[in-house]
């Protein structure tokens, strides 16, 4: 059979098969949440693996997705694996997860003569790791960002005042930014 | 010689992953999900208990002596205070329906900040001293004892609550798990544990009466600022009214509205609207504040701060407050303020509009009326000149604070004015506004940047429903009533749904006020160009 068509006949069980090999990077408890709901408001986290799996198997099946199709599908997920508590290797790792669910489901049906075929598939896993370690390095940087745009914006009007009021002082005798114990 | 680790090994490699026992697992102090730690000096200062020098990520907290005694006392001194606290120790089912309703547990997926789990870490203690079968059965029947550790995880899951009671809804019983965090959060500041982004503010609420202990003068010269702001453009410089007595109105509102970005365009929002009323009101330096991060931290210091509203509206002789936007704030007023600093003043009366001459009797007990009220009353009435096409590059939709909505039930007045301001208005969708709102996840004090990562994770609920209708329906703006809102929002936004601003709903009421007297606006408060204004159009009505 042709690996396309293989992969296609397999694609909702190995969805499934990562989405529980992901849901099992959380702890036993929050589970069975995870898995039973279906409502994308009060079970995002759950939602978000879902909507990230079937990017990645349609990505593998070769169906026609462009890079910003799958970006825009795997967006939420890595933006939430981003700031929880993993590491990144944890957190983008997940992807490489797929490799062991098409060797045990997918290489014991392939002829030798379709061995490059798989090795491409396995590639395209690389691919999409790839893509997912560049917006995770983008979220993070964001985090960065927004963590320094915040502590400008507190003391905005502060920093003005003490500006307009240095700008009429003469130079030498700005004291301070009314803070206490600042001298 | 060493293997290196599989893919799969390393990302199931997490300490606790995943078979331990739930009492048994330890908090990770993580860079990111904890806040840093008081100064010594600053508990000292407020006479805080145990004042002592500590680090979250230290094994070692340098707890008193004594610290186990302090704790079973004080836990127990508050059962007796605390009716409630008792009852809501006895009477949990662990029927499971608040544990997937709190953001916490949503965006971390981590079982202890299931609302049941955060209790149950309070409740196992109180089994093994105050219940027969913990004494006799112990862990059997989920009892434990004290010991650093548990203190530690009190510690890391009280500072993962944003006290929101979005999980009370769900209870069956009513429990308030936001309850239980303020007793556990009060618990620890007994053996000296407190976070500086709270005890700070508390500090310089205590001796100038604001957040960052801005002196009068200064907080004066810095309102002038915003009054010149709002001169530059409507061409009307508002009246800035201070300390003066005899006026019928006080003004209160957190004061993250005159030093933050962007909640100064809602105070210059306050600014224009009281100017254009000719209201009879005044501020006051000293109840230069709100907000009241005493809430966050003891019943005894939201007292203490919340005291200064009644005594300036006493020495400057108002007869009611209109207080601004703001959440934690009006969760103190409507729920605690008539027991903490009650009765009100003998000069004070139940407020009435003195525009529409509306009597708020809602507010008759602590002569407090929110300025979503008394604006939507005045639409209401039909006395405000409204051009709502000036708002119309902004597709709004509005996220309900936690406590203006769970706490007082504030829903239906702040859409009634953003639909007479915007012409575009969306909801999000219907389980997560209104009282089943989604926290932004960083109220309660939590809204530092060292957690950042923490509050990107618990605000991901109302990030992901804010995306969803971004996406959906081109939202472009998001409108809220809460200064710590006002902060947290923005970079929620810029993470979650980048291209969503954010304001107070006062801002875009002054936008779209058509003031006596104004000179053609070509800008928003922000000082942005209008794009729908014809620049020429406006230079020809200038010249
Ligand atoms: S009060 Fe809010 S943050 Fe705290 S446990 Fe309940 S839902 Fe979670
Ligand atoms: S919903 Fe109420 S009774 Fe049920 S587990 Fe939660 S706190 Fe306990």
């Amino acid at each position: 059979m042709k690996l396309t068509k293989l992969l296609h006949e397999k694609h909702e069980e190995l969805e499934a098969l990562w989405v529980d090999a992901v849901f099992k990077t959380y702890s036993e408890k929050a589970i069975p949440h995870l898995s039973s709901n279906a409502d994308p408001f009060t079970n995002p986290v759950g939602n978000m693996v879902k909507e990230a799996a079937h990017c990645l198997f349609s990505a593998l099946s070769l169906d026609d997705i462009t890079i910003d199709a799958v970006k825009q599908a795997l967006d939420r997920f890595v933006k939430i694996r981003a700031v929880q508590d993993f590491t990144p290797s944890q957190s983008v790792g997940v992807i490489y997860l797929i490799k062991p669910l098409l060797r045990s489901h997918i290489l014991p049906a392939v002829d030798q003569h379709q061995l490059s075929d798989y090795l491409d598939l396995e590639s395209r896993v690389d691919t999409l790791a790839l893509l997912a370690f560049d917006m995770y390095t983008k979220d993070r940087e964001t985090v960065a960002q927004i963590r320094i745009k915040e502590i400008r914006n507190q003391y905005a009007q502060l920093k003005r005042w003490a500006q307009h009021f240095n700008a009429q002082a003469p130079l030498g005798t700005f004291t301070g930014c009314g803070n206490q114990g600042c001298k | 010689m060493a293997k290196l680790p599989t893919p799969q090994m390393l990302v199931a490699s997490r300490p606790d992953f995943p078979k331990e026992h739930w009492l048994d697992t330890k908090p990770l102090f993580a860079p990111g999900s904890y806040c840093y730690p008081e100064k010594k000096e600053t508990m000292e200062l407020l006479h805080m208990p145990n004042p002592h020098n500590w680090d979250p990520a230290a094994d070692d907290w340098n707890l008193p002596d004594n610290w186990e005694k302090i704790l079973c006392d004080a836990f127990e001194e508050r059962l007796e205070k605390h009716r409630s606290l008792k009852l809501f120790m006895d009477i949990c089912v662990r029927c499971g329906a608040c544990a997937d309703k709190c953001h916490f547990f949503l965006g971390t997926n981590d079982p202890k900040n299931m609302p049941v789990l955060r209790a149950e870490l309070l409740r196992s203690l109180y089994r093994r001293d105050h219940t027969a079968l913990g004494r006799l059965l112990g862990k059997h029947v989920g009892a434990r004892g004290w010991d650093k550790n548990v203190v530690k995880e009190l510690f890391y899951y009280a500072y993962q609550c944003t006290e929101c009671r979005r999980c009370s809804l769900f209870c069956p019983y009513g429990i308030d798990t936001a309850e239980i965090t303020a007793i556990v959060r009060e618990l620890m500041h007994e053996v000296g544990l407190g976070t500086h982004w709270i005890m700070d503010p508390v500090k310089n609420c205590s001796f100038t009466g604001n957040h960052l202990g801005i002196k009068p003068h200064s907080f004066k010269e810095i309102v002038e600022m915003l009054a010149d702001d709002c001169e530059t453009v409507t061409g009307i410089r508002p009246k800035t009214p201070f300390n003066e007595k005899g006026h019928e109105i006080l003004f209160i509102t957190p004061s993250g509205d005159v030093f933050a970005d962007p909640g100064i365009y809602t105070f210059m929002g306050y600014l224009l609207l009281f100017h254009e009323l000719d209201l009879d009101y005044t501020f006051s330096t000293y109840a230069s504040e709100g907000g009241n991060f005493g809430s966050f931290t003891s019943f005894n210091m939201a007292k203490k701060l919340n005291a200064k509203m009644y005594a300036e509206a006493e020495r400057l002789g108002v007869k009611w407050i209109l207080g601004g936007e703001c959440g934690h704030m009006w969760r103190v007023i409507n729920q605690y303020m008539e027991t903490y600093n009650g009765p009100t003043p003998a000069n004070m009366e139940t407020p009435k509009s003195p525009i529409t001459g509306t009597v708020f009797s809602n507010a008759k007990a602590t002569k407090m009326v929110h300025i979503t009220e008394f604006t939507a009353d005045l639409i209401r009435h039909g006395k405000l000149n409204l051009d709502p096409s000036r708002n119309d590059h902004i597709v709004t939709t509005f996220h309900d604070s936690c406590n203006p909505a769970r706490a007082m039930g504030l829903l239906d007045e702040p859409r009634y004015i953003l639909k007479h301001v915007c012409n575009h208005f969306v909801e999000m969708p219907e389980n997560t506004i209104r009282e089943q709102t989604f926290c932004c996840g960083a109220g309660s004090g939590l809204n530092t940047e060292e957690i950042m990562e923490l509050r990107m994770r618990a605000g991901m609920p109302r990030g992901n429903a804010l995306r969803y209708v971004q996406q959906k329906y081109g939202v472009n703006h998001m409108a809220c009533v809460c200064a710590i809102d006002r902060a947290t929002l923005p970079p929620l936004a810029d993470y979650w749904a980048p291209g969503v601003t954010v304001s107070g709903v006062h801002e875009l009421v002054a936008n779209a006020l058509v003031m006596k007297g104004e000179a053609k606006r070509t800008m928003d408060l922000r000082q942005e160009d209008l794009p729908n204004v014809d620049a020429d159009e406006a230079e020809a009505v200038e010249g």
